[in-house]
């Protein structure tokens, strides 16, 4: 007759099958505050501006040699920003004018549910944007985001497919796309181009083309073609007085993002 | 009569575990987030206040202690010390081809002449010229023109330009 296993045995062996946590969380409560002291939440980086040497008239280092005739084989890319344009030139001569309407998207400290994006008028910079709920108006330290869409010779904002991910759509020539059917091919605007068949048109949304974005496909294409020029790294940003600084480091980055990473600045004379 | 004293089954367990998996769950996110923004390097910059830096996809991170100016909508700042307010940068001539800000020049000047003191007593090599420029984003353009020009002029012609690095 076979036995009955015992009572013990059935349990497992005697021994408490539970884990003992409690080491464990020890070792959390202690390993949170020690990264807590280290963690780093808003991360400040820092952009390098690369001055052209001997050029600059405001040093105070006397020019006594005239510098050498060295533009010959230069491209002299400059951007060229405005209240309502941004441009693009080069020894060559300038592309057509990206005209634009600028939007300003404020965010309430008070309540960041609070938002308002409002259509800025550059010629009543002074103008107020009020706060919904408050009825307050928006400090200027508010102003979340500068947002630039192209517009048409009528002042119509032109709209291009996005991705989901915010990422702009182009043609194989590198125009902006403004419709696509299923079996087309297009180009994602990330560095490198991006190839995609498109197989389900709803993927792409329309959504009216920053300026930013064209500025950066536009450079992408004179990267492209005028690679072995002496200074096919470098990039003049000129702007005009009145230009916020956010709108600069926006177009900055726009330049870097294309390779241009040696960006000087000038000032735009009236 | 004894009474019997035995089990009955009103008594309590022996032991209640504590429900400590919801815990854990907790403690291994918050770990998760933390070690994603963890920084051995830490941050040697920090923004003065009442300064709103713009965001950008820069990621280069500051390697040493430079020269700060910082220009906030009200006051421009060296190494933390407000040297001259904003407004007053803004009445220089837009027109003047080499606008310098003499209060900021001054101050400039007195931290340069200290780096050339260093050099000659060997502290340093040689006078790099670095500043590091702080704008609040809202700042025109005109003001960051004129700061620059003056930095310039005094002799800190390596320029960099502080931002809040992005989220990817």
């Amino acid at each position: 007759m076979a036995k009955r296993p015992s009572k013990m045995v059935e349990e497992g062996g005697g021994h408490d099958l539970n884990i003992d946590l409690k080491p464990f969380i020890n070792f959390l409560v202690v390993l949170i505050p020690v990264l807590m002291l280290s963690a780093e939440f808003a991360k400040i980086s820092i952009i390098n501006l690369k001055l052209p040497e001997g050029r600059g008239s405001s040093t105070s280092v006397k020019q006594i040699v005239a510098p050498p005739n060295e533009d010959a084989d230069k491209l002299l890319l400059t951007m060229i920003v405005t209240d309502s344009v941004v441009t693009l030139g080069a020894k060559g001569g300038f592309l057509p004018s990206l005209f634009y309407r600028e939007f300003h998207k404020y965010v309430s400290r008070e309540d960041r549910s609070v938002e308002v994006t409002v259509e800025f008028d550059p010629s009543n910079p002074k103008k107020q944007v009020k706060n919904p709920k408050s009825g307050k108006p928006f400090l200027i330290n508010e102003r979340q985001e500068i947002l630039l869409y192209v517009v048409d010779e009528n002042r119509k904002i032109i709209n291009c497919l996005y991705t989901k991910n915010g990422e702009m759509l182009t043609d194989g020539a590198g125009n902006p796309l403004k419709e696509a059917k299923a079996g087309d091919t297009a180009f994602i605007l990330t560095n490198p181009r991006r190839q995609v068949i498109v197989t389900d048109p709803g993927q792409f949304g329309l959504r009216p083309l920053s300026a930013y974005d064209e500025m950066k496909n536009r450079l992408m294409k004179i990267k492209q073609r005028y690679a072995d020029v002496s200074d096919a790294n470098d990039i003049i940003l000129a702007a005009d007085n009145e230009v916020a600084y956010d709108k600069i480091v926006q177009l900055m980055d726009v330049a870097r993002a294309a390779e241009f990473p040696n960006i000087a600045i000038s000032k735009l004379r009236s | 009569m004894a009474i019997k004293r035995g089990r009955n089954k009103y008594t309590t367990p022996k032991s209640t575990g504590l429900i400590i998996t919801s815990l854990i769950d907790f403690f291994s996110i918050v770990v998760i987030y933390l070690m994603k923004s963890y920084s051995a390097e830490g941050s040697i910059l920090t923004n003065a206040d009442n300064l709103v830096l713009p965001n950008s996809v820069a990621i280069t991170k500051p390697k040493e202690i430079f020269l700060q100016v910082a220009a906030t909508t009200d006051m421009v700042l060296v190494d933390n010390i407000p040297t001259v307010p904003t407004d007053d940068v803004r009445r220089i001539p837009q027109e003047n081809p080499d606008p310098i800000v003499a209060k900021l020049e001054e101050k400039l000047n007195a931290s340069y002449a200290q780096e050339l003191q260093m050099v000659k007593l060997g502290a340093l090599n040689k006078i790099q010229g670095n500043v590091i420029i702080q704008m609040d984003k809202n700042v025109e353009f005109d003001v960051l023109f004129k700061i620059m020009n003056t930095c310039g002029k005094v002799g800190y012609n390596n320029m960099n330009f502080a931002v809040m690095e992005r989220e990817q």
